[in-house]
């Protein structure tokens, strides 16, 4: 970047990037032991980065792609590794969202941590996070993408790991890390391949290469695809990779805010969005996996994404512990985006991912406000009644629930029902789960709210709970307002500019019922169905009555289907084998054989060496005499 | 005739003088701070030194002084790498018997001796600066003269040295006989018809040798593992730092610069001294406990990878050799300086001095690990990225014999330099005994050597581009 100048937008864009990193190492060389100063550091360099991002909402008005002259980290002949950024429509929506959402929980943090003694660190993680993010947002190469793929993943082992003296907490950064790694190593398989094939790992270069050629992938196309996908999987916690989102929420919960509504399980979606171009090659499978016939990736990525969504539904009905019902709620609002992506839907997956952030990280958030005003309880048996001690809290919470089963004029309801009637047009059979999984959503979330806020307190942190301070609950009510108002807007326009030209508010508002009225009613309906159910069975129970009338089958939702228990079963079979393999070969091939055999060897040597190395002079000029004339009869010796 | 040249090594002499005058007036409670003038003195006399762009060669003296692009790299690197040292040995005055401020006049000398080597176009001026160096060296490696230990030290790199040094100068004469001039510019315009001299080839073959024993290549290595252990602990440092580096600026200028076709004919004598040396350096170190002797037997080691480049004998190869250098010198000096600290209160050097060393002192250990993961080539620090070039540098010869042996040997040596490299980190980290002994206090001046180096290692580990093109070029005035 040789020939920026400041006032080019273009050099912002390194400020925007750069910021939260800067903030991550001043606040862990400099200002580790006066908190206070650290989380100013950190807040600002989120907030920096969400004002400065705005520059380029006007320059996108202008222009579709902002290109930010790349920084060659390293050139030795013939290998050329670049870090870009690029902006566009996509990029940019994310951008916001992620600093938007980033600096009102770094807000919200500030109350909520107020008294840990790690606090410092917890914001240089938090800051280092966000840059991590960030990375991911703007790369404009896979390369660089991946490596802050990974760095997204060691920063959210810190923050999930953050109180690692909890055993609970420990096991569960380990188990969040470990799952990702698995899908990441599909990633990198399919950048490599990618790369391979199609000789670039810029966005724009492979995109313009596979419109041109699209059959350039050949039989590698789906495989290319679905290890892609694995990386998703892994950071989008989608089955079979998605058991370390709830176990995740062992994290201070603004982390869980920040990492499990708006961020880094939201990289998934974007990166399939952002990479979408190589599902629309010329399909094929190599030949070990022909049997897949016509069925495409994307259509595998579908179910994958509906699969999830309804087996998290199904899991978040019987849970009691009020960050886990989110958290699966987090899991089944994924699947749905991913089905969507599968459907080709990505504007309507980028729609409900930004919907989503916004009202998930203000529930999380609430969720945190209840928490500590109820003095860490979580259990929401033992809450009850607070709608009188925490209004603020309950009305964003409500407001958030809301959005999120799909009412309308809130929000979720106009990205949600694009999802639906994108699974109309396209799925039947998956339109048919969707509804059911908005369905249960509903039912689920007023089961939490019912049971929470309204009725009698039930136990005595519950009985004295108090409103949160003002800087938690500030930062609840400004979420509240994209939360309300997003869907006016018509952020799929934004997206995609070619596809949409109404203009008013009220062609916004209506369009659902417009375009695809059969899905709009039904989302509508499955929001009835969901609520009257919920209310019917909660409202002033004392006990969950499921348990009672579903018998076993509540108990296998309670237990999560047995996923958990069956993957450290089948890991520990596997564990133990291939640990008895490696001890076998570790004790006999390289212990016995290499170790003992390089040792005997080097042991000789040294001995030998030793009768050279004795410390005496006169050997010594000796050898140095002996040294030089065989050095002559080498070169001579002809 | 064009003394102006060499300003900056008048500067340092004067230096140096200056420093030996001081000494009358300064009351001895104070002599040991000389140094710090020392060390800020030659701070400016580096950074003077960036005012100074030779495009193309300036000679001196009848063409036996040459300023170029490489001879201004290496005089920087020692200056910096005598700055360092410098500041080190402040910290150590106290435990050298009498004479602190002879000692920081002899370094200061020695460095005079270096930089003059950098900008050696002579094989008279290479003898006296070699000589220079090591006459110093003699007596920097036996200043603690209370200690039989350094006292043998210097004894022992005496003779052997002055052995050395007689194969040499029989070698120059020899090189004189043959072509009848002593200068590389002239060398290099007869150099195809004296490659066929075998008078002339034996003559540059004992000059190898003589500086093949600076670097502590095999055979000539034998000396490095009883001196370094000996000597006190900063003329290690400058001794591993400087006096290396000066042997392969002279390596780099008489091989590549002067005799080319030879040097391309010499290619298997060259991988395998590299070779041997590098499984030498690292297979003996994998059971030493005294970290100065460690350092001695990895800095034989490193003078293998160092000599990869120069068998590659290409333009890659030599930037590739100035990269891992300035790498090296980072990185080796950490670890001096920590173990100076360290070896205070103990008077020990045993590997047990520093296990649990993190809890005493978070910087030093810090300093210490890092020092030795970028010398066993981890990223993303500075002996990762020198590692890299080096072996690089010499992918392209892969066709010819011996080549993927060579690869082969050097890969296994890194693999060996894990054990014992990172052996030290894991006792700084988890090594249990000492950790009950009290916090260590880091005086100023080394916690400043400990940040510089640290921050060498990590922007040449981070940022390798724009050094790479200064080493680049650098290296442009070896190109015939």
């Amino acid at each position: 970047m040789s020939d920026t100048n400041l006032m080019l937008p273009e050099s912002w864009a390194w400020v925007i990037f750069f910021l939260p990193l800067i903030s991550a190492v001043v606040i862990t060389l400099f200002t580790r032991n006066q908190p206070q100063l650290s989380g100013w550091i950190s807040i600002a360099a989120v907030s920096g980065s969400f004002l400065l991002s705005w520059l380029f909402f006007g320059l996108l008005q202008q222009t579709d792609v902002v290109q930010v002259p790349a920084i060659t980290w390293l050139s030795v002949d013939g290998l050329s590794v670049e870090l870009g950024l690029l902006f566009d429509r996509m990029s940019l929506l994310m951008l916001l969202v992620v600093t938007g959402v980033g600096t009102l929980i770094h807000i919200f943090s500030a109350g909520y941590m107020k008294d840990d003694p790690s606090y410092s660190r917890y914001f240089a993680s938090l800051s280092l996070f966000v840059f991590s993010m960030l990375g991911i947002v703007l790369a404009n190469n896979l390369f660089m993408m991946f490596i802050f793929w990974e760095l997204v993943g060691v920063s959210s082992y810190l923050l999930i790991g953050f109180w690692f003296g909890k055993a609970s907490a420990a096991d569960a950064c380990k188990k969040a890390f470990l799952t990702n790694r698995v899908g990441d190593f599909g990633f990198l398989l399919g950048i490599i391949i990618l790369w391979t094939l199609a000789g670039s790992v810029q966005l724009d270069h492979l995109e313009q290469r596979l419109v041109a050629s699209p059959a350039m992938l050949g039989t590698a196309a789906g495989l290319v695809g679905l290890l892609i996908f694995m990386g998703a999987m892994g950071k989008s916690a989608q089955f079979p990779l998605h058991v370390w989102l709830p176990d995740a929420m062992e994290g201070p919960t603004p982390v869980s805010a920040l990492i499990h509504a708006a961020t880094m399980v939201a990289a998934g979606v974007y990166m399939l969005c952002r990479v979408f171009f190589i599902y629309q090659v010329t399909p094929g499978w190599p030949a070990c996996l022909a049997f897949l016939g016509n069925i495409s990736a994307l259509d595998i990525i579908a179910w994958i994404g509906g699969f999830t969504a309804l087996i998290a539904a199904l899991m978040a009905i019987q849970q009691n512990d009020i960050k886990r019902i989110l958290a699966y709620s987090t899991l089944s609002q994924l699947g749905y985006m991913v089905m969507s992506v599968g459907l080709a839907g990505t504007t309507a997956a980028m729609y409900h991912l930004t919907t989503h952030a916004f009202f998930k990280a203000m529930l999380f958030l609430g969720a945190g406000s209840v928490i500590y005003a109820a003095h860490h309880e979580q259990d929401i048996w033992k809450m009850g009644g607070l709608k009188e001690k925490l209004p603020t809290t309950f009305k964003t919470f409500v407001i958030g629930t809301l959005a999120l089963c799909g009412l309308p004029p809130l929000s979720g309801f106009f990205s949600k029902d694009e999802i639906l009637a994108t699974a109309f047009n396209q799925n039947k059979f998956l339109f048919v789960l969707a509804v059911l999984v908005a369905t249960m959503t509903t039912f689920y979330m007023f089961r939490l709210v019912i049971v929470a806020f309204f009725g009698r307190a039930r136990s005595d942190s519950a009985e004295h709970a108090h409103e949160s301070p003002r800087i938690m609950t500030v930062p609840l009510i400004v979420l509240a307002v994209p939360t309300i108002l997003a869907g006016f807007f018509g952020l799929d326009a934004f997206l995609n500019p070619a596809a949409h030209v109404s203009a008013n508010i009220f062609d916004h508002l209506f369009a659902p019922f417009n375009h695809s009225p059969f899905a709009a009613v039904f989302g509508l309906g499955a929001v009835l169905l969901g609520g009257t159910l919920a209310v019917s069975l909660y409202w002033q129970a004392q006990r969950d009555p499921l348990p009672e009338k579903m018998q076993c089958l509540a108990q296998i939702m309670r237990d999560r289907f047995y996923l958990d228990e069956i993957y450290t079963a089948l890991i520990a079979v596997t564990q133990g084998a291939l640990s008895f393999l490696a001890d076998a070969a570790d004790r006999y091939l390289i212990s016995g054989f290499v170790v003992r055999g390089v040792q005997g060897t080097t042991d000789i040597m040294g001995r030998a060496l030793r009768l050279v190395q004795t410390g005496n002079l006169q050997n010594y000029a000796f050898v140095l005499a002996i040294s030089v004339a065989i050095i002559l009869l080498f070169v001579f010796r002809n | 005739m064009n003394a102006s040249l060499l300003i900056l090594e008048y500067a340092v002499v004067g230096l140096a003088l200056a420093i030996l005058l001081l000494d009358l007036w300064v009351p001895a409670s104070c002599k040991a701070k000389l140094g710090h003038l020392a060390a800020f003195t030659l701070t400016g006399i580096l950074l003077a030194s960036f005012a100074m762009h030779p495009e193309t060669a300036h000679y001196a003296f009848k063409q036996s002084y040459v300023l170029d692009g490489l001879s201004l790299f290496f005089k920087r690197f020692f200056i910096l790498a005598a700055i360092l040292v410098l500041l080190i040995s402040v910290e150590f005055a106290d435990r050298m018997p009498t004479g602190i401020s002879e000692y920081y006049a002899l370094i200061l000398f020695a460095l005079t001796g270096m930089m003059l080597a950098a900008s050696a176009s002579d094989f008279a001026m290479v003898f006296v600066s070699l000589e220079l160096i090591t006459v110093t060296f003699y007596i920097l490696t036996s200043f603690q003269r209370n200690r039989t230990r350094s006292l043998e030290s210097g004894v022992k790199y005496l003779i052997l040295g002055a052995l050395s040094s007689a194969f040499m100068v029989y070698g120059i004469a020899l090189i004189f006989g043959a072509a009848g001039t002593m200068k590389f510019t002239a060398i290099l315009a007869s150099s195809a018809a004296l490659a066929t001299k075998p008078l002339f080839l034996l003559g540059l073959l004992l000059t190898f040798s003589g500086l093949a024993f600076k670097v502590a290549a095999f055979p000539f290595q034998i000396w490095a593992p009883d001196v370094y252990q000996g000597a006190p602990v900063p003329s290690t440092a400058f001794l591993a730092v400087g006096s290396k580096a000066a042997g392969f600026v002279l390596l780099l200028r008489v091989l590549m610069g002067t005799v080319p076709n030879i040097t391309a004919q010499w290619a298997p004598l060259l991988m395998l001294v590299a070779g041997v040396t590098i499984l030498y350096g690292n297979l003996c170190a994998i059971p030493q406990r005294n970290l100065k002797r460690l350092l001695g037997y990895s800095s034989i080691g490193n003078a293998g990878y160092l000599l990869l480049g120069l068998a590659a004998s290409n333009q890659a190869g030599a930037g590739a050799i100035l990269y891992y250098l300035s790498g090296y010198l980072f990185s080796v000096l950490a670890a001096f300086a920590v173990i100076s600290v360290v070896s205070r209160q103990t008077d020990d050097e045993d590997i047990s001095i520093v296990s649990g060393l993190h809890k005493r002192s978070p910087l030093l250990a810090a300093a210490l690990a890092l020092g030795f993961i970028s010398l066993a080539g981890i990223p993303p620090l500075a002996g990762f990225f020198g590692k890299f070039l080096l072996l690089k540098s010499i992918i392209p010869n892969v066709g010819q014999p011996g080549v993927a042996l060579l690869l082969g040997t050097a890969l296994f040596g890194i693999a060996v330099s894990f054990y014992y490299y990172l052996g030290v980190v894991r006792a700084i980290y988890w090594g249990k005994n000492n950790s009950d002994l009290p916090p260590i206090a880091v005086p100023v001046p080394v916690r400043l050597v400990l940040y510089v180096c640290i921050a060498g290692m990590l922007y040449l580990g981070c940022f390798p581009n724009s050094p790479l093109g200064t080493a680049t070029r650098a290296v442009l005035a070896l190109k015939p």
